[in-house]
């Protein structure tokens, strides 16, 4: 009664679904589109670093314009007015009591808003110089959409401006942290031996510094006096130091175990060469998992900066970046008073948490399991 | 055993010397020294300094000898137990820094004992009840505490304390306490200063803790000795907090080696904002003076605990896990 | 082969009875339907074994007796009906709670499951001894004295060397094979009227393998344990199983005696797996194997599930109406599910 299946005709294969054939990247996307938070997170970075590219532009005075009339001064209000969408004239008077400045309105005196005016020279992207601004009100007035500072400069411009640091030297840092603690990490994890005991004692060492205390006594090694460019780069240099170790490890651990795995002894034996493994079968392997250390050490790093701006070791005025806003912020008195002061923080928290949530959703899209 | 805490210790002295130098050569490379700041707070004053006044003050703090010597000389002074006298002020190192590190300490180990208590069954509630209303919650407002650094939640509850609670909160007594001496109402008094100061040092870590619990639990509970537990008929509460608990909690436990001495110093700011007498605002201040003795002794200190708090945590990790045991 | 010789199963003292049984999984790709109808009793006593390619159900089966499922599985209708002594009478399981008391009580003390895994299936944290004794302070007895006693003493009885010692290592000190005959002691450590063993011996050496079934058969005739035996190896059935059901696609496509199974085999699915075992002495020629594989999980197939890889499939017919099941020997219980039959 058996029946023989070799002897019978090949049968149609089945109609095996797509799911086993999509890329590996492609699953990666789909599963990290399930996660709505992380791509909420996503799109809040790039309109924020948008925002960062134009800020000059939409900036409508530099960032350390004084004017003592607008000191506290606070957000403008919006109406239209004769058609038109203005703000207005402010009145100011001091409280004596108090000794505070106390700021009325005058209706009577209605302020229009211009687009694209002329304002303070700029270079747009570092390059093009322009004055160009989308917005301003007649000279000898200012508009605080986002209300003024104890000097009177303007919050808004100061956030905008602020942003063109507290954006890019956290991730600046992380980068160059990535880049160190993946080339030792990999140089570590896949020579083994000497090379591998010489990197380890060296983390070991580094490791062994409480990294608060070293940040700050390498921050407070900065020339006081140096151009803020460079002391954008020396803090970056700063949290890549005291960063790639970590990385490194990870590096270390995840290539070892890449280097163990029977592809890799394949091509060993297949004569292929250590730069061939290296970048064959090691880096694209270990690539999501650096990218997802890396997502994720971002927010800590701008943490970082602006924790050092706050004490005064990071960034230091006339530069402004939130943490030196945040330093402005630091007295009960004018936040209590003056609650606009308390928007750098909470434009840092928004960023911070969306690369945590964009961090975590790659991290489960790369690696599901983890 | 033995054997190994042995040779970490060795390896711990080993990397507590370098530490020391490295540090010690950090901490003096900003240029100008204590004494400039000496002079200039005695100029502000309104003296002026003689210049054979400076040599010999100059001779003294040994302001122009070499880094090695400098180095040295203060080694071997720490190593007589004399931890020098600060510049800064005239008390002796240690002292000050017994004062401020045993409130430092104390504050920590609270906050420890707040995140353990806390993110453990929270993460373990979240990863049992995962994808549900509650755990969304839960993830939520743990990225809120990953997402707001310390300082900054210090900052927020200090205003609405103030505005709404009308509470006092910065320092550690109110000022009717100051230099009365321990008493119930004294007592109390700090611990309503303090809590504040707990809760935001441990607000961090127990949400990054709480996530870690769930991801490893998570883990855990897939495992196939947890269906053995199950197939047993163990309730799913002793699965859970028998079996899978025991197995998830590894990476809290090596946490314990980094988190408290990460909370020791992670307070300099906290306490920046809320003005308390920890090591961490001390150790700025002494940066800042360039009061180097000080520093350098504060920062080998802090290492030493950091060194400290990893063997133990590795010693605390064989003992949950008797895989460990054997290596 | 087994020695014993087989006798047709009776539907009146089965221990656990399995009817239309469905199961599916609710994952974020789609449904995957794991159990579509799974129907199979097994006798009082006896070793019935599972057979089947990955994918078609024997692990869900098992577990589904044990209300093990992970919780994205619902199932969906049918009924697992379990009878402790012989002539008592049948609860059906899936009444129960997941972690109701009464099924926890079933669990470990009336039914017992082994696992494929012994690296993984022992918590790492707790010695073997801890472990046994745990389900024995469960369901036995709650003296520490008696329950370290008996542990010792089962461990004794699964061939132990040195059971006292044993007793206090902890998994990872023990071979792999060693940590099986400690499940296989924990498991029947209360004596259970069914041993779940869901591929027991895969992850093991052969001659571990060998040891490890020649004990299981020794404890069940001493026992007296019902053992589900789920394997995909067709040798460990025929050392094993007093009768089997073989399962595609999370039906059964045939139950017979192991002996019918072997030499009277009705189901193409079954001659097919059959065929794709190595003989001694045979040389010549290819091995055989199936064509294709196994559908996607997230799909349906119209008709008899088997027909896109079946050699014999009738156009018209197999891919168009599901075969029911049809009795092809009432008195050796030999039923399949085919066309070919019906």
């Amino acid at each position: 009664m058996a029946v023989d299946a070799t002897q019978l005709p090949h049968t149609t294969a089945t109609q095996v679904e797509d799911v086993g054939q999509i890329p590996q990247w492609q699953l990666m996307v789909r599963r990290f589109r399930k996660s709505k938070l992380s791509v909420g997170g996503m799109y809040v970075l790039i309109v924020m670093y948008t925002i960062m590219l134009f800020s000059d532009f939409l900036a409508p005075y530099d960032h350390n314009r004084l004017d003592s009339n607008y000191a506290w001064g606070p957000p403008s209000q919006i109406k239209i007015v004769n058609g038109q969408v203005s703000t207005f004239a402010l009145k100011q008077t001091l409280d004596q009591v108090r000794l505070q400045w106390l700021y009325v309105v005058d209706e009577g005196h209605p302020l229009p808003i211009h687009f694209f005016v002329q304002g303070y020279e700029y270079r747009f992207l570092g390059i093009f110089p322009s004055k160009l601004h989308l917005f301003g009100v007649e000279d000898g007035f200012q508009i605080n959409l986002l209300g003024a500072d104890k000097d009177g400069k303007d919050v808004l411009s100061r956030l905008l401006k602020g942003s063109q640091i507290s954006l890019t030297l956290g991730f600046v840092g992380v980068v160059i942290s990535v880049i160190i603690g993946s080339i030792v990490g990999t140089a570590s994890g896949y020579f083994g031996g000497a090379i591998d005991n010489m990197i380890q004692r060296v983390i070991e060492l580094l490791r062994s510094f409480p990294d608060i205390p070293l940040f700050l006594s390498l921050a407070a090694a900065l020339p006081q006096n140096a151009p803020v460019e460079v002391r954008f780069f020396l803090i970056t240099m700063i949290i890549a130091v005291i960063g790639w170790t970590g990385l490194a490890r990870e590096v270390r651990g995840k290539v070892m175990a890449y280097r163990n795995a029977d592809y890799t002894a394949a091509s060993v034996a297949a004569g292929g060469s250590h730069w061939h493994i290296i970048t064959r079968h090691l880096i694209p392997n270990s690539l999501s998992h650096i990218i997802v250390v890396g997502t994720l050490a971002i927010p800590a790093a701008i943490g970082s900066e602006t924790a050092l701006s706050f004490l005064g070791l990071g960034i230091l005025p006339p530069a402004v970046s939130w943490g030196v806003m945040v330093r402005d912020a630091q007295t009960i008195e004018a936040i209590t008073t003056y609650p606009w002061m308390l928007l750098p923080v909470l434009v840092l928290i928004i960023t911070v948490l969306s690369f945590y949530l964009l961090g975590d959703g790659i991290r489960d899209a790369v690696d599901p399991y983890a | 055993m033995l054997n190994y805490i042995a040779r970490r210790l060795i390896n711990m002295i080993v990397l507590l010397v370098a530490v020391s130098f490295i540090g010690f050569f950090i901490i003096q490379l900003p240029p100008g020294t204590i004494l400039d700041v000496q002079l200039q707070k005695l100029r502000q004053m309104g003296g002026d300094v003689p210049r054979d006044q400076i040599k010999a003050l100059e001779l003294r703090y040994g302001i122009n000898d070499p880094f090695v010597v400098k180095y040295w000389k203060w080694v071997q002074r720490s190593a007589a137990g004399d931890f020098g006298t600060s510049y800064l002020t005239d008390q002796s190192v240690g002292e000050r820094i017994w004062g401020r590190l045993s409130v430092s300490l104390g504050l920590s180990l609270f906050a420890l004992i707040f995140t353990w208590l806390v993110s453990i069954p929270i993460g373990v509630y979240s990863a049992t009840h995962r994808y549900t209303t509650p755990d969304y919650i839960v993830t939520f407002i743990q990225f809120i505490g990953l997402a707001i650094p310390g300082f900054l939640l210090a900052l927020i509850i200090l205003i609405f304390a103030t505005r709404f609670f009308n509470q006092q909160v910065g320092g550690i007594n109110s000022s009717e306490f100051m230099d009365q001496p321990m008493s119930l109402a004294k007592f109390m008094d700090m611990v309503r200063h303090l809590w504040i100061a707990v809760l935001v040092l441990a607000f961090g870590a127990t949400a990054g803790l709480t996530r870690v619990m769930r991801a490893n639990l998570l883990d855990v509970l897939n495992m196939q000795y947890i269906q053995t537990a199950r197939a047993k008929g163990l309730d799913e509460a002793v699965v859970i907090w028998k079996h899978a608990v025991r197995n998830a909690i590894h990476p809290l436990v090596m946490s314990l080696g980094t988190l408290l001495p990460a909370l020791v110093v992670g307070e300099t700011l906290v306490a920046q904002v809320l003005s308390l007498p920890t090591i961490g605002p001390m150790y700025l201040d002494a940066l800042r003076a360039e009061d180097m003795y000080l520093a350098g002794t504060i920062l080998v200190m802090l290492s030493a605990l950091l060194l400290i708090g990893n063997l133990l945590a590795d010693l605390l990790l064989a003992w949950v896990d008797p895989r460990i045991r054997l290596e | 082969m087994t020695s014993q010789p087989t006798t047709p199963p009776t539907t009146t003292d089965d221990v656990v009875r399995v009817e239309d049984l469905k199961v599916s999984f609710y994952t974020q790709l789609g449904v995957v339907r794991a159990l579509n109808g799974v129907s199979f009793n097994i006798p009082r006593g006896k070793v019935l074994g599972i057979v089947g390619e990955s994918g078609c159900g024997k692990s869900i089966t098992g577990m589904s007796i044990m209300q093990l499922v992970a919780s994205a599985g619902k199932t969906e209708g049918g009924k697992i009906l379990f009878r402790e002594f012989a002539g008592g009478d049948a609860v059906n399981v899936l009444d129960y709670e997941r972690n109701s008391p009464e099924m926890r009580k079933i669990r470990g003390n009336n039914i017992s499951m082994i696992f494929q895994e012994p690296m993984s299936s022992l918590n790492p944290c707790y010695t073997i001894s801890d472990q046994i004794e745990e389900a024995i302070r469960l369901h036995q007895t709650e003296d520490k004295v008696e329950s370290r006693q008996r542990a010792i003493e089962v461990l004794t009885k699964v061939g132990m060397p040195n059971p006292a010692r044993i007793a206090d290592s902890f998994p990872h000190e023990l071979s792999g094979g060693m940590r099986q005959r400690a499940m296989i002691a924990m498991a029947l450590s209360c004596t259970p009227t069914l041993l779940i063993a869901d591929e027991p011996t895969t992850a093991l050496d052969v001659t571990t393998e060998a040891n490890i079934l020649d004990l299981m058969r020794e404890l069940q005739s001493e026992i007296g344990t019902s053992i589900m035996f789920i394997t995909h190896n067709m040798g460990v059935v025929a050392q094993m199983c007093d009768e089997v059901a073989v399962m595609y696609l999370g039906r059964v496509v045939e139950r017979a005696t192991v002996d019918d199974i072997f030499y009277e085999p009705r189901h193409p699915y079954t001659i097919a797996l059959l065929q794709s075992i190595p003989r001694l002495g045979r040389t010549k020629g290819r091995l055989a194997s199936i064509e294709g594989s196994v559908p996607d999980p997230y799909s349906r197939v119209n008709g008899c599930p088997f027909h896109p890889r079946c050699p014999v499939a009738i156009k018209g017919v197999c891919d168009t109406i599901l075969p029911e099941e049809t009795i092809v020997d009432a008195a050796k219980g030999h039923t399949v599910r085919c066309h070919l039959y019906s």
